[in-house]
C-alpha cells in the first residue's frame, strides 16, 4: 500500500482483499470438507485464509503473514496425519490415508510414465491415475509455480516456520555453498534408481516423515541406514532452520524443490530486481531462507531458480529494488489503496494464497475439529 | 547364423526399457558430470560405455555357452557386486577429486592417469554382467544352443537391439553447460555411494 493513503481507505481496500480471498476460500473448503465435517470448520478456516490477505493488504509486507498462513498449514497438517498416524486420540476424520506426497511424486515420475505405458500396452487404458495426478500437479503448477514452496507444501511449512523463529543463527551456511545444487542432483538420482528398482526410493530413504512402517525395509543393516537418513532429513526440516535461520531441508534436501524450479518456469510470475535501485547492501542474501540469492560483494545479488518467491527479500530490501512481476513485466499502475491491489504482487498474493488455502482444506478443517474434540470431548 | 542375429535383436527389442533402467543410473551421471558441450567428446564416452557392455555381454556368451549347464551362472556370484563395488568407488573418488576442484591436494591431483578416462568401460561392464529378466531370457537360450560361435551372434544381436534404446541418452548432451556438470557431480556423488553400497551388501 502506499503510504500517503489513510488508514481508513487501506482498510478498505484490505477489506476488500479479505472479501476476494475468502469467498472462493470457502468454496472450495466447503466442498471439499462439507460431505465429513461440518461447514463451519470450512469457515474458519477461510477466515483465517482471509485474514491472511487482510493482513498482507493493509500492512504491504507479503511474507511475515505469508510465513504465518504457512505454518499454522503445516502444523495442522501434522495435527492431522502425521500425529492421527501415532496416536489414536487425533484419529483423521475426513481422510483415512495421507494425501498423495508431491515431494515423493518428482522423484517417482518416471516410474509414473512407466506405469501408465504397461496400463496403455495392457488395454488397461482407462488407468489414468498417473495422468490424473500430472494433470493436477500442470494445474498447480502454472497457477503457482515456484510459489508451491513458499505457501502450500506441508514440509516447507515446518521448515519456513522454524527458520522464522531466529533472531540470531547460530550457525551459517556459507560452507555450504557447494551443496546448493543437491535437491536438482537428488531428484536426477532418485529418477533413474527409482526407474530401475520401480520403487518410490525417496520414501525408502529420505522422507523425514516415515512413521509407519510402510516404507521401511524388514530389518538388518539396511533398516538402520534408512533411519539413519531419515533421522538426517529430521534434523534438517527440523534442527537446521534453528540453527542457521534457513530453510536446510528445502534448500539441500528435498528434490521437489528442483522439480518446480525447473517446471516453475511456466508460471508467470517472477521477483525481479531493479539495478538501477539496488545498492549491492547484500541484505537480500541474509534475508533468504531458501540461499537463492547468489551475492558477491559490490556486485548485484542474483536471484536463483530456487527463489520461490515468499517475499522475504522484497520486504527486507531497504532500497525497495525487488518486486513482483509477470516474466519480469510490471503492470501500469493505478493510484488510491484499491487502485494498488491492481498490481503484480496483489494477483500473486490472491492466486497463491487461494490455492493453498483450498490445497490445505484437505487437513486444516479437519485438524481444528480434532482440536476441538480433544479439548471438548 | 541371421535367424540367430535376429532372434537376439527381437529379444533386446521387447526388453530393451529393462536395460535402459539398468544402464541409465550409471550413464546419465557420469554423462551430466564429465560430458562437454562437444557431441563428439561425448559420443566418445557413450562408445567406451557401450564397449565395456559388449565386452561383458561376449564374455558372458562365451562362458554360458562353454559351460552349458541349465541354470547355472556363467560368472563366480560374487563378480557382480564386486564390480559394482568397484565402480561405485570409482565414481565416488571421481566425483570428490571434481567436487573439491583442481587445487585440492588430492594424488591424482591432474588428468593425466589414464584411469580416469577408462571409468566409462567399466560402467559399461557392471551393466552388461548385470542379470536381469532379458538377459536370463538370452541366457537360457544360449545354455540350449551350447555352442561359442552361435551365442557370440546371438548376443550380438541382443546388444544391438539394446542399445538401440540406450543412445537416446546421448540427445540432451551437446547442451550441457557448467551448472549442468556441477549438479551432473553431485549426482555422480550420490549414484557412487549408491552403487558401493550394493555392492559391498553382498559382502556383509
Ligand atoms: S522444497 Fe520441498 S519440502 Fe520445501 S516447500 Fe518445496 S516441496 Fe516442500
Ligand atoms: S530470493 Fe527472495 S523471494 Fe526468492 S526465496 Fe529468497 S527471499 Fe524468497
Amino acid at each position: 500500500m502506499e503510504p500517503a493513503v489513510s488508514r481508513g481507505k487501506k482498510a478498505a481496500a484490505a477489506g476488500l482483499f479479505f472479501a476476494l480471498v475468502f469467498i472462493p476460500a470457502f468454496i472450495f473448503s466447503g466442498l471439499i470438507v462439507g460431505r465429513e465435517i461440518s461447514r463451519l470448520y470450512a469457515m474458519v478456516w477461510a477466515i483465517f485464509s482471509g485474514a491472511a490477505a487482510f493482513a498482507i493488504a493493509y500492512t504491504g509486507k507479503v511474507s511475515f503473514y505469508r510465513r504465518l498462513f504457512f505454518s499454522v498449514s503445516a502444523l495442522a497438517f501434522l495435527v492431522h496425519f502425521k500425529l492421527g498416524l501415532l496416536d489414536k486420540v487425533l484419529a483423521p476424520t475426513c481422510f483415512v490415508s495421507t494425501p498423495y506426497c508431491h515431494i515423493a511424486m518428482a522423484p517417482y515420475f518416471l516410474g509414473y510414465l512407466y506405469q501408465q505405458y504397461l496400463a496403455l500396452m495392457s488395454s488397461g487404458w482407462r488407468l489414468w491415475g498417473p495422468l490424473t495426478l500430472g494433470a493436477a500437479w500442470l494445474f498447480v503448477t502454472l497457477a503457482l509455480g515456484r510459489g508451491w514452496c513458499s505457501w502450500a507444501c506441508f514440509y516447507g511449512g515446518i521448515d519456513d516456520g522454524l527458520s522464522g523463529a531466529v533472531r540470531r543463527p547460530l550457525v551459517g551456511t556459507g560452507r555450504l555453498r557447494f551443496l546448493r545444487d543437491l535437491p536438482a542432483a537428488l531428484l536426477i538420482f532418485f529418477l533413474l534408481v527409482s526407474l530401475a528398482n520401480m520403487a518410490p526410493e525417496y520414501c525408502l530413504w529420505l522422507c523425514p516423515f516415515k512413521f509407519t512402517g510402510a516404507f521401511l525395509s524388514r530389518g538388518g543393516g539396511e533398516r538402520a541406514a534408512q533411519y539413519g537418513l531419515m533421522g538426517l532429513s529430521l534434523a534438517a526440516l527440523v534442527a537446521g532452520p534453528l540453527l542457521t535461520g534457513k530453510r536446510t531441508f528445502c534448500s539441500y534436501l528435498c528434490p521437489f524443490a528442483a522439480w518446480q524450479a525447473l517446471w516453475g518456469r511456466l508460471n508467470p510470475f517472477r521477483l525481479t530486481g531493479d539495478a538501477a535501485k539496488c545498492s549491492a547492501c547484500g541484505t537480500c542474501e541474509r534475508a533468504c531462507p531458501m540461499n537463492a540469492v547468489s551475492f558477491a560483494p559490490g556486485a548485484r545479488p542474483e536471484i536463483l531458480a530456487y527463489c520461490n518467491l515468499c517475499g522475504q527479500c522484497l520486504d527486507a530490501c531497504p532500497s525497495a529494488a525487488l518486486r513482483y512481476t509477470v516474466f519480469g513485466l510490471e503492470l501500469p499502475s493505478f493510484g488510491g489503496a484499491a487502485g494498488a491491489l491492481v498490481s503484480v504482487k496483489y494477483f500473486y498474493v490472491f492466486s497463491a494464497l487461494t490455492l493453498s488455502s483450498a490445497f490445505s482444506s484437505l487437513w486444516a478443517p479437519a485438524a481444528l475439529r480434532d482440536m476441538v474434540k480433544l479439548i471438548f470431548g | 547364423m541371421p535367424a540367430l542375429f535376429s532372434e537376439g535383436f527381437l529379444l533386446g527389442l521387447s526388453t530393451g526399457f529393462y536395460c535402459l533402467a539398468a544402464c541409465l543410473p550409471l550413464l546419465a551421471p557420469y554423462l551430466l558430470a564429465e560430458g562437454k558441450m562437444a557431441w563428439d567428446f561425448n559420443f566418445g564416452i557413450f562408445l567406451q560405455f557401450t564397449g565395456g557392455r559388449f565386452a561383458a555381454y561376449l564374455i558372458f556368451a562365451v562362458l554360458a555357452s562353454v559351460l552349458g549347464e541349465a541354470g547355472r551362472y556363467a560368472l563366480p556370484a560374487w563378480a557382480l557386486p564386486a564390480a559394482m563395488a568397484a565402480c561405485g568407488f570409482l565414481m565416488v573418488f571421481l566425483a570428490v577429486f571434481r567436487l573439491a576442484g583442481r587445487d585440492s591436494p588430492c594424488l591424482l591431483k591432474s588428468d593425466l592417469n589414464p584411469w580416469f578416462h577408462r571409468i566409462p568401460l567399466l560402467l559399461g561392464f557392471v551393466t552388461g554382467i548385470n542379470v536381469c529378466p532379458p538377459f536370463a531370457a538370452g541366457l537360457i537360450r544360449l545354455l540350449q544352443l551350447a555352442d561359442v560361435p552361435k551365442g557370440l551372434v546371438y548376443f550380438i544381436g541382443f546388444f544391438s537391439a539394446t542399445t538401440l534404446f540406450t543412445a537416446p541418452v546421448m540427445l540432451g548432451t551437446p547442451w550441457l553447460g557448467r551448472r549442468a556438470s556441477e549438479i551432473g557431480r553431485l549426482t555422480l556423488l550420490l549414484a557412487g555411494l549408491w552403487y558401493l553400497a550394493l555392492g559391498l551388501k553382498f559382502f556383509f
